[in-house]
């Protein structure tokens, strides 16, 4: 691992609360350019959370503050001058369960493409077709393009979602737990996918699969209680954490 | 650029946003204009009579130029009284027939054939009752009564009448009942159907009959929909008119049996509104602004009783 | 002994519960029965096309075709205000007004309205469109039906909406949309049916109505398209009609009853079939 490593997102001392509940404490770290970030931990340990701050996605309700810096290519993102709906378009992210929207395959990536103003339907129909081969499923959709994205099976939902953010070009994609509702197949797949995608973008993943962190990333944090614990290497997380919390929890003593 | 873009953006969605709120604030509007001018059209009705002497005056005479909301109201209160008597008991145990016993490949059949009675216009109704039901019942129950219980003394006269024809406060009370019956069946329907199986289960294990679970774990598990169905039911029967203009027979008389035709609110206003002028116009008015009040507490004590999701009626 | 006799009862009040549905039923079969035999006889080719004619004249077959044409006009009328004003109005309490207190307010006042006395309508438009306009007329008749159409439209759209998984605005939010955008792209889209559906009962639900018609649109011997005049309706032609002495005129109302009931019923199961093949497979 290169030490000198370009960095794409960064928090500084930042905090974030839930009304007065402070879920993410004083977490201050570094997201290195093209590499797979995990961020793993017990239920209700501020992960989601945290990664819930990188786009901006709690501003969605009431109550809430952010304190300190998440810097997004240098440039604090949460001052009041930030378009959220800019920022999304540049850090896109992947849920739990599968969110198709109610419409065809194509609409479905075609209406991230026309947010981002690429209205021109040749230019679309490129788009949609690179998004769907870099997700790895142009093959098994090509020829039912039109059809409603919910009659697609969970994994193919799932990577039909990673096109549709794919399209639009973002620097980082987040996701959040995208394989907890999925198979073992569709996880494998799924993972592959990720580990390919990584010399295009940046991926923070929450996961609360031990050994799919293992796999899949490049360096692992482990957060509790909403704080950092440890962030390191993923291969030394697992194999000799510093910390004796995280040795633990990654032995499965814990969580 | 970027952030004229963003400014569109902002400006579309508060425009958007805008609209919407505009567009469900009219529910209130539309609630408090109805208040505002069915009052203010009643302003010489209640200036002439007087609130409450109104709501007691007997009397309704054009020659005299003097109406009373007794006759009316009195007629309102008991078809609906009357209806829901009908009504209760029948859809409770279309309820419990739908979710008890009923096997499962009827179930649906059955529901909707029950719910398709609500869908009926009450101006059917209305015809239903006064050429077919209303001959038949003079016929039938009527005959059947007045030759017996009506020759009780004391009660027997509130069984007799003299007036021919069959349109009747009880005849308005049957259609009324049959109106309302989809209502309560449907919410005490889905009411049932929310009791938790492991309840009903346990009770089973220990031996309880399938009328015991309903009447010792469904019915009080589901009391308070039930009771708010029932509520809301009457909320209708108070307010249905075309059925009730058709089989009530509209006579501003005194009341001596179940059998004598009688008056609503809503009768006299569908019969009398369209040729009403001065004084007149403005009791109905009155008697629509009582109306709507009455309907309205009703239905809120409901709602605010239950919290209720989608409402039934829809 | 004693099981015995909770054996009785539980026989007993089952016999009932089946008795009790075999009324309801009865009547639906009775009143549908009734409505057959006495419509279907006299629906006939000029019940569509000749408009009203003196009842005296026996020789002059006389129609309803003003009553169809004025019914649907009403009602084309009334749901073009209504659906526009109840699709926004629900978008605004499943959305926007969500978690507010007034979106509450509005949803359980929207609520009331929806069993609100249509003949309590009728008075009010006529307070506000009749009298002061100087004479009944058809546009006070449209919006009559339509005060009645806008809170079951209203409810229906935000309780389809709501139906929407919120995951699916999240996820439209993480694209980058706006709020307005996503709404109309994806909710939209995703309660469509839904909302297609309340739209049909909604119609359903005034296509049968007299009361609020009685002292608004009033009525018209004549085919009308003019808004400002008195309209014709099949509903209070019926009423009409049928509260005449004269029997051609009330052969001729139970035909008119038999169509628009047999079009409300079919309307209706649309609607069920529609929410069952969107919201139960």
């Amino acid at each position: 691992m290169k030490t000198e490593q370009e960095i794409v997102l960064e928090t500084k001392d930042l905090n974030f609360y839930y009304g007065k509940k402070l879920a993410v404490k004083n977490i201050t770290m570094q997201f290195p350019k093209n590499m797979v970030i995990a961020l793993i931990g017990p239920s209700g340990c501020g992960k989601t959370t945290l990664l819930r701050c990188f786009n901006r996605m709690h501003d969605l309700y009431k109550g809430i503050k952010y304190e300190g810096e998440v810097l997004f290519h240098n440039e604090n993102i949460l001052t009041k001058e930030t378009d959220a709906t800019q920022l999304r378009e540049q850090i896109g992210m992947v849920f739990q369960k599968p969110t198709p929207f109610p419409m065809s395959i194509s609409e479905n990536i075609a209406y991230g493409l026309s947010l981002k103003g690429i209205k021109n339907k040749t230019e679309q129909k490129d788009r949609i077709e690179k998004a769907l081969k870099e997700a790895a499923l142009w093959d098994e959709v090509h020829d039912r393009l039109d059809k409603n994205a919910n009659g697609l099976s969970g994994g193919q939902q799932q990577r039909l979602v990673i096109a549709r953010a794919l399209a639009v070009e973002p620097s980082v994609i987040l996701f959040d737990e995208p394989t907890s509702a999925l198979d073992p197949i569709s996880t494998s797949k799924i993972e592959e996918l990720i580990s390919e995608l990584k010399s295009t973008v940046s991926i923070i993943i929450v996961t609360h699969n031990m050994q799919q962190a293992a796999r899949i990333s490049d360096k692992t944090a482990f957060l509790y209680l909403g704080e950092l614990i440890e962030y390191n290497i993923t291969d030394k997380i697992f194999t000799n954490p510093d910390n004796e919390l995280t040795e633990r929890y990654v032995t499965g003593r814990f969580g | 650029m970027k952030n004229k873009k963003r400014n569109q953006k902002n400006t579309s969605n508060a425009v958007f946003k805008f609209l919407t709120f505009f567009a469900s604030s009219l529910t209130i509007v539309i609630i408090i204009s109805m208040i505002i001018s069915l009052f203010y059209q009643s302003i010489p009705a209640i200036q002439k009579f007087g609130f409450v002497d109104f709501i007691f005056t007997r009397e309704w005479s054009f020659n005299k130029d003097i109406y009373g909301a007794f006759r009316p109201l009195s007629g309102t209160i008991l078809t609906s009284i009357g209806a829901l008597l009908l009504a209760i008991p029948i859809a409770l145990g279309i309820a419990i027939f739908i979710t008890e016993i009923c096997p499962a490949f009827l179930r649906n059949i059955i529901s909707s054939a029950i719910e398709l009675l609500a869908a009926i216009p009450s101006i059917i109704y209305g015809m239903w009752g006064l050429f077919t039901l209303a001959p038949l019942i003079e016929g039938t129950v009527q005959k059947a009564v007045s030759s017996t219980i009506g020759l009780l003394p004391v009660i027997g006269p509130m069984f007799q009448s003299e007036y021919a024809g069959g349109v009747s406060i009880f005849t308005a009370s049957i259609v009324l009942s049959i109106m309302v019956i989809p209502f309560i069946a449907a919410i005490a329907r889905d009411t049932f159907t929310q009791t938790p199986d492991i309840l009903k289960e346990s009770a089973y294990g220990l031996g309880a009959t399938k009328w015991e679970v309903v009447r010792y774990i469904v019915l009080p598990y589901s009391k308070t929909g039930v009771q708010s169905g029932i509520i809301i039911a009457a909320g209708r029967a108070l307010g249905e008119t075309m059925a009730i203009a058709y089989v009530i027979g509209n006579r501003h008389g005194p009341l001596n049996s179940i059998f004598d035709p009688y008056t609503t609110i809503t009768s006299v206003l569908a019969n009398e509104f369209n040729e009403a002028v001065g004084t007149q116009l403005s009791t109905l008015f009155l008697l629509a602004f009582i109306l709507f009040i009455a309907n309205f507490i009703t239905l809120a004590i409901a709602k605010i009783y239950s919290r209720r999701g989608l409402s039934n009626e829809l | 002994m004693n099981y015995k006799l909770r054996k009785i009862k539980n026989v007993v009040v089952l016999s009932l519960s089946v008795g009790a549905t075999g009324i309801g039923l009865f009547f639906l079969g009775f009143i549908l029965f009734d409505l057959i035999s006495k419509g279907f006889s006299s629906i006939n080719i000029e019940l569509f096309t000749v408009d009203q004619t003196p009842p005296i004249l026996d020789d002059v077959k006389g129609g309803l075709r003003h009553a169809f044409i004025g019914q649907i006009i009403l009602t084309v009328v009334a749901t073009l205000i209504a659906v526009p004003l109840g699709l926004l109005g629900g978008t605004y309490l499943a959305e926007y007004g969500r978690h507010k207190r007034i979106g509450r307010v509005i949803s359980m006042l929207a609520d009331i309205s929806v069993s609100m006395p249509s003949i309590i309508v009728g008075t009010f438009v006529y307070a506000i469109l009749v009298k002061p306009l100087g004479g009944y007329n058809g546009f006070a008749g449209a919006i009559a039906l339509a005060i009645i159409m806008l809170p079951v439209i209203t409810r229906t759209t935000e309780e389809m909406l709501k139906l929407v998984p919120w995951t699916l605005r999240e996820a439209a939010f993480a694209l980058g949309a706006s709020y307005n955008n996503l709404i109309v792209k994806v909710v939209w889209r995703g309660a469509a049916t839904g909302i297609f559906t309340g739209v049909l009962l909604a119609i359903a639900r005034v296509a049968g109505e007299t009361a609020p018609l009685l002292f608004t649109s009033f009525n018209n011997t004549q085919l009308s398209f003019d808004l400002t005049k008195p309209m014709p309706s099949l509903t209070v032609s019926i009423y009409q009609y049928a509260s005449s002495p004269y029997s051609s005129w009330i052969n001729m109302a139970w035909a008119a009853a038999l169509i628009i009931t047999v079009a409300i019923l079919i309307l209706n199961l649309i609607g069920k079939w529609l929410i069952n093949w969107r919201y139960k497979s």
